[in-house]
């Protein structure tokens, strides 16, 4: 050893000592957070989940009506009103139903006007010649008379009537749609249309605040959401972890059954345990069902981890050790599977909300005055020609929260499991 | 490959009558008859009721009994609808059902796999983000709101397709497009990513290199290597389409089989929920059967590996 020279060796200079240095050893997690946050798509996802959250818990804070509050004078309204200025300072909006509501000259709702009966002597009273002014050209277009009777309608407004004349709608052949006569003044022309203030959204059939509806839809579709997604979770990864580290006959035992459970279409089976879980509870009830049917999946793919991760060392050591089996499989084989179990929940929760969707679009939801974004869809249905805005609004919840959960699904899979990437 | 055929199939039928078991003791489990209604029946026609259908048995007897039926093909009568046996509801409904189910299914077939093979040969060109784009909006849009959709812009705005029935050959346009949605841009997407994996392949390079003509490439070695999962996905999709119509046949209000399920659910009737559960279950397996043989013919590799244990 004396013969090497000492010269050969000299101290590393401060630059090469740099160089030397490695970056920090990151963990696991902290890998895939920053692979996460690398994909902008998963990204976007995240914060629109964050988003939606908040719509659902917070949201109904700061609107005034509470989701079940009916008020009928102002059913059907539409998010966009139409604005008539009928007589000097007084301005109404047409309802879907042919209806007038009185409102401010920027479109505040004030009050829905009563309809007045029309009878045969009014419509042929000769006197009452600010009627007549309407009618006539109606009268020329069409001969027959039931026809033009059942086209024009009145409303009380004050001392006077508003008369309404909508032939137009029916009749292509008229230039005009609605016409409007008030103390023999007549108008056909839209003052201007503004945003519905009081109701965002719009109200339903029913005066409720779709808007207040669509956030407490939110609470319910992401309660169920969630909620199915863990009893999923818990169900799907003890069945999977026993079944894979039991192996031999009772993993062929338990895999046989989830072969029979995975051989019936899974709405099929969750109709029959909404049918057979009888609480009176739809919440409880939607989300059993969803969560004891969808565990089959997470099964199986627990039980391909456990298969993988139960031949290495680190379990051979454990056992070794004296650990007993269930804090093996708890404490070693589980927390080295949760990639992709996390993985498969973040896709579990968007069709879980699908699903519940689903039911309560079949009607087997939850139960009223409750509303999920499935059964607001639902309800929207009977009205879809003369209303569309009240299905446009849940469904477009529905799809926005069923993207964010797939992007965030996508990037978490990159992020979390390279081996999955796709090209 | 016979011998897995059989071996298959008896696993299949095994199942069917496993299925057919859990559902019976399920129905049976449920508090409430079939006749159990707001108004009280009178314990006498009430005796003469569970008499006539058999209820007042031991179970176990109507188990047998109905098992018995269900091997020779009679699912018994339906306790709601008077005069009709569940095997004419069945007969009645599922042909409407099935013609919808083919119609998509076609659909599917002749417009997503060539989209996905579009989309994966021109990967980051404009044609290939609508193509994507059209794919993820039909995943994440449920089918009733597609339903919906159609018949608010098609049937009420421009009046070309009635609102429902199927009287016209056009009202079919709405339930099949609604009902295929979302298959269809899921198999756009699993084409698309298959067929890219595929690309990458040595054997693509390979056949390449040997100067083959670039069309016989794609349809020779990439399109038919790339169609293996999708076959996987469309078996058992079949089937889910047509579980999937429930929705679709309560909106276009066609007399599909669906809409009997979803009656007999909330008239409790026993019979029928049991009896299109099974027809829908031993349907199901049998598509996928279906799909497990076709897919040993398609690919050597399977046949081998399965052959061999």
């Amino acid at each position: 050893m004396s013969d090497i020279d000492k010269n050969k060796f000299k101290f590393v200079t401060e630059k090469e000592k740099e160089f030397e240095e490695f970056r920090p050893s990151l963990t696991y997690w902290q890998d895939a957070w920053r692979r996460l946050k690398k994909n902008k798509m998963s990204m976007v996802g995240l914060v629109g989940i964050v988003l939606i959250i908040l719509f659902a818990i917070l949201g109904p804070y700061f609107t005034s009506m509470s989701y079940s509050d009916q008020i009928n004078d102002f059913k059907n309204l539409s998010p966009i009103l139409q604005i008539y200025e009928v007589g000097p300072d007084t301005y109404v909006t047409l309802t879907a139903d042919y209806s007038l509501i009185r409102v401010d000259k920027k479109g505040r709702l004030i009050e829905r006007l009563k309809e007045f009966e029309l009878n045969e002597s009014v419509i042929t009273d000769e006197s009452r010649t600010d009627f007549t002014k309407v009618l006539s050209p109606t009268e020329q277009k069409k001969k027959n008379d039931e026809a033009k009777k059942t086209l024009v309608k009145a409303y009380t407004y004050g001392e006077d009537l508003i008369y309404l004349d909508y032939s137009g709608v029916v009749n292509k052949d008229l230039d005009y749609k609605y016409v409007f006569t008030y103390k023999g003044v007549v108008t056909n022309e839209k003052y201007k249309t503004v945003w519905n203030k009081k109701y965002p959204f719009g109200s339903d059939n029913l005066g409720r605040d779709v808007l207040t509806r669509v956030m407490y839809g939110a609470r319910i579709s992401l309660i169920v959401a969630f909620a199915a997604s863990l009893v999923n979770f818990v169900i799907g990864v003890t069945y999977g972890a026993i079944s894979g580290y039991e192996g031999g006959r009772v993993d062929n035992i338990m895999m046989r059954i989830v072969d029979i459970i995975n051989s019936v279409p899974l709405v099929l089976i969750i109709i029959l345990m909404m049918v057979l879980i009888r609480t009176q509870n739809g919440l409880w009830r939607i989300i059993m069902a969803i969560g004891l049917v969808y565990w089959v999946g997470m099964a199986r793919l627990v039980r391909g981890q456990i298969l993988a991760l139960k031949e290495q060392e680190f379990v051979l050591a454990a056992t070794a050790l004296g650990v007993s089996r269930k804090n093996i499989i708890a404490r070693h084989l589980v927390p080295n599977a949760m990639g992709p179990i996390i993985i498969s929940m973040t896709m579990m929760i968007p069709s879980a909300v699908f699903t519940e969707a689903f039911m309560s679009f079949i009607g087997l939801g939850v139960s009223a005055p409750m509303a999920s974004w499935g059964t607001l869809a639902n309800n929207a249905l009977s009205g879809i020609l003369s209303s569309p805005y009240q299905l446009f609004f849940p469904a477009a919840a529905i799809a926005i929260t069923m993207l964010a959960f797939n992007f965030l699904g996508d990037g978490l899979r990159d992020a979390l499991d390279p081996r999955l990437r796709k090209g | 490959m016979g011998k897995y055929f059989l071996r298959r199939s008896a696993a299949a039928v095994l199942t069917i009558l496993l299925i057919a078991t859990i559902t019976f003791f399920m129905m049976h489990s449920i508090p409430g008859g079939p006749f159990t209604r707001e108004r009280p029946v009178p314990d006498s026609i009430m005796e003469r009721l569970n008499e006539k259908y058999h209820l007042d048995d031991p179970i176990f007897i109507q188990y047998l009994d109905y098992m018995k039926g269900l091997v020779t093909g009679d699912l018994g009568p339906s306790f709601s609808i008077i005069g009709k046996d569940v095997i004419e509801l069945i007969g009645g409904g599922f042909p409407t059902s099935a013609k919808i189910g083919l119609m998509a299914t076609i659909l599917i077939i002749i417009v997503g796999i060539p989209f996905g093979i579009i989309s994966a040969l021109k990967q980051n060109k404009p044609i290939d983000y609508i193509v994507m784009f059209m794919a993820t909006l039909g995943v994440t849009v449920p089918s009733f709101v597609i339903a919906t959709l159609i018949i608010y812009v098609f049937a009420g705005l421009l009046g070309w397709i009635p609102t429902f029935g199927l009287e016209n050959p056009l009202g079919y346009i709405g339930p099949v497009i609604a009902l295929s949605g979302y298959s269809l841009s899921f198999v756009t997407r699993l084409t698309r990513s298959s067929m890219l994996e595929v690309l990458r392949q040595d054997y693509i390079r390979t056949a390449r290199a040997n100067g083959i003509k670039e069309v016989v490439v794609m349809a020779k070695h990439a399109v038919r290597n790339a169609l293996i999962p999708v076959v996987t996905y469309v078996g058992p999709m079949v089937a889910a389409i047509l579980t999937g119509s429930f929705v679709i046949e309560r909106i276009f209000a066609l007399p599909g089989m669906g809409g009997y399920f979803v009656e007999s659910i909330t008239n409790r009737d026993y019979t029928t929920i049991m009896g299109i559960t099974v027809f829908y279950a031993a349907f199901y397996i049998i598509m996928i059967l279906l799909v497990d043989v076709a897919y040993a013919f398609i690919d050597p590799r399977i046949r081998f590996e399965k052959g061999a244990k």
